[in-house]
């Protein structure tokens, strides 16, 4: 059924059906990849810019926190419409903590987190305790958290948020040696950390597949495992040169980076991951396999809680401030990039490294056509026809696949 | 040894179910010996369906006790019936299609490699060489272990859920209609795998309603009639008498087990 290596490959036969196996996955990269292009084309380079890159990463990361929660959710074929204003209500909470209550950012950080994970587990009881379906049980909590957030936004409507660090997380950047005579305007620890990275990656990358034919695993053939490896590397170089170009990685990248190197940690190499997926797959069979739904669901509840925390710190540390509309529709935002990212609402399916993409394929189209001055309604419409493409090609290569 | 082997791996005796206002089994003795496939037939809501469940730990009996290898146990739930080595096989197939041939086959019993702290690490290439190993055993063919269930055909599926449940030291797998909705070349190959089962000493109680498949792979078979048990005898002689005989049975004919005076309560 499955070939696992053809014995005299021709190069673009490989390809060709390496594409075919893979398009699904590839095809977002790919499109990524192409929105950005024809960006960068259309705006004269600006697009690309450093700095315009720069300040996507930090505008995506409050969406792509969420995102990485929301595939969980989506996996188990629930979802989470109270996140977003959950977000803007702790986001609020922090900033009381800290201005009015004198907490440190690092206190008042942890107190919301706290908050974001008893949310959780309050969604997770509701759904996975009380059987009330999700869209309901959060809807539930979309209008409860609006509500809190204008509670603790009351009295000033806005809390100019004044503490130095907690705004860093928001909008500073890594530190870097100084140095005027070695590669000067250049951000160069992150240049050095892109390099790490990239040894790293190939590093990693050979090791694999190493195990991988040992274990008579399906690999690529070996001209296009090392034309992937020159491509990753060339893209990783890429993005660490850009950012390097204007003040080097921020703080809200080494967060994101963290969240989904954990995250997709769990969820490809963990037994709580598998049990997820499984959850996803075939609750009852799930169950009587052993695997608590119950439990599942109280977890995967309770770290979108926590990332919505998270998201809250991201938001309001880089607006440096809490304002009463803070989080409104983010919820949206991040389950339309799981969707671009590949999640299938039927649940089971669902990357976390997907959805990280597909926040920035969502975002990237929002930069890229504010920078082309497009009116907000056009930006909207394009946006709604990305998403349907993405779910469109979902579909077919998925009905594709199982003939 | 032998003397062990006398103790019936299953005894039931006298159980009992309602439903409401429904009485689904009437009591109902079961045995099944040592390295022995029991077919068990009879008609739509004959109690076959409820009585296994009950026995793989998904309902709990109103009356009547079950006694494991001569040891009375209380089942209740599928967890317990497991840790017994009792293993269900669902008609619906209990797989997640989402997932690989290896990741459904230890599903619920992922092998661990090393913990950091409550997460768990998989050790995948221990359960893909296990999986492989258990597939083979069985001469199940499938071509890559690391397939979707998604992409395998119904007849896959159904071996690999067969597999799945006789891979963890079963003692007693229990099938419920697992030649339903399956091509003839499908059913051929269930079949198999059913025998080779036996052949490695497994105890098996099957469900079905196509007689020719109880016919070809029981040892003795056991007719339910509204609840109650009305024929228990060894399979034997031509499949066409053999179906004769079942199905006077199954229709109410025939009852070994009619209580003097009360025909059909």
């Amino acid at each position: 059924m499955v070939k696992a290596d053809g014995s005299k490959p021709s190069f673009l036969k490989d390809l060709n059906t390496l594409l075919q196996q893979n398009i699904r996955e590839w095809g977002m990269y790919i499109a990524l990849v192409v929105i950005m292009a024809y960006f960068t084309i259309a705006t004269k380079g600006i697009f690309i810019s450093s700095r315009n890159i720069a300040n996507l990463i930090n505008q995506t990361g409050y969406i792509a926190v969420l995102a990485v929660g929301m595939t969980l959710v989506i996996i188990i074929s629930h979802i989470d419409l109270s996140v977003g204003y959950l977000s803007g209500f702790l986001g609020a909470v922090a900033a009381t903590a800290m201005e009015t209550w004198n907490f440190s950012a690092a206190t008042s950080i942890f107190l919301i987190v706290i908050l974001g994970a008893l949310a959780g587990l309050f969604s997770g009881f509701l759904v996975g305790q009380m059987r009330i379906p999700a869209f309901v049980a959060t809807l539930a909590g979309w209008l409860g958290y609006r509500g809190a957030l204008q509670l603790v936004t009351m009295s000033k409507g806005t809390i100019v948020i004044t503490n130095e660090a907690y705004n860093a997380i928001g909008n500073g950047y890594i530190p870097d040696i100084s140095s005027t005579t070695f590669l000067p305007g250049v951000h160069k620890v992150t240049l050095i950390l892109g390099g790490l990275t990239i040894l790293l990656y190939i590093w990693n990358a050979i090791n694999s597949r190493k195990r991988m034919l040992s274990y008579n695993f399906k690999i690529l053939p070996r001209h296009l495992f090392i034309i992937k490896l020159i491509f990753v590397s060339i893209l990783i170089a890429g993005i660490a040169w850009i950012l390097a170009g204007y003040r080097g990685l921020s703080w809200t990248a080494v967060v994101i980076l963290i969240i989904v190197l954990f995250y997709n940690f769990i969820m490809t190499r963990t037994v709580l991951g598998r049990h997820i997926y499984a959850v996803g797959g075939n609750p009852e069979a799930a169950q009587l396999s052993g695997i608590s739904v119950k439990k599942i669901t109280y977890v995967v509840f309770c770290s979108m809680g926590v990332l919505a925390a998270i998201s809250g710190v991201l938001y309001s540390s880089r607006f440096k401030s809490a304002t009463t509309t803070a989080g409104t529709l983010f919820e949206l935002d991040a389950i339309a990039a799981a969707f671009v990212g590949g999640a299938s609402p039927s649940g089971g399916i669902g990357k976390v490294t997907g959805s990280i993409i597909g926040a920035f394929v969502m975002m990237s189209l929002t930069s890229g056509m504010n920078l082309m001055g497009i009116d907000i309604s056009y930006q909207y419409i394009v946006r709604a026809m990305v998403l349907v493409a993405a779910v469109v090609f979902d579909v077919a290569t998925r009905n594709r696949k199982k003939i | 040894m032998v003397e062990a082997e006398k103790i019936p791996i299953v005894e039931m005796h006298n159980i009992k179910k309602n439903f409401g206002g429904l009485q689904a089994l009437k009591g109902v003795d079961l045995v099944l010996h040592h390295n022995e496939v029991l077919g068990l037939v009879g008609d739509n809501a004959a109690g076959k369906s409820t009585l296994m469940k009950i026995l793989s730990g998904a309902y709990i009996p109103d009356e009547g006790e079950i006694l494991i290898e001569g040891k009375k146990v209380h089942l209740t739930s599928s967890w317990d019936a497991r840790q017994l080595g009792i293993e269900m096989v669902y008609q619906d197939l209990a797989l997640a299609n989402n997932l690989d041939v290896v990741a459904n086959v230890f599903m619920g019993r992922e092998v661990v490699s090393f913990r950091l702290g409550p997460l768990g690490v998989m050790d995948e290439h221990y359960m893909e060489r296990e999986t492989e190993r258990l597939l083979d055993r069985l001469k199940i063919d499938i071509s890559s272990v690391r397939l979707k269930v998604d992409s395998l055909s119904g007849g896959q599926r159904q071996a690999v859920a067969i597999a799945r449940a006789t891979a963890f030291n079963t003692k007693v797998t229990i099938m419920d209609e697992p030649t339903a909705a399956l091509s003839v070349a499908a059913i051929e190959k269930v079949l198999d795998l059913v025998r080779e089962l036996k052949a490695q000493g497994n105890s098996i109680i099957i469900i079905s309603h196509r007689l020719e498949d109880i016919y070809q792979v029981s040892d003795r078979m056991m007719v339910l009639r509204h609840g109650r048990k009305v024929c228990d005898t060894p399979v034997t002689g031509d499949i066409d008498s053999f179906r004769e005989h079942v199905v006077a049975y199954i229709v109410g004919a025939r009852d070994d087990f009619a209580e003097e005076g009360s025909d059909q309560s």
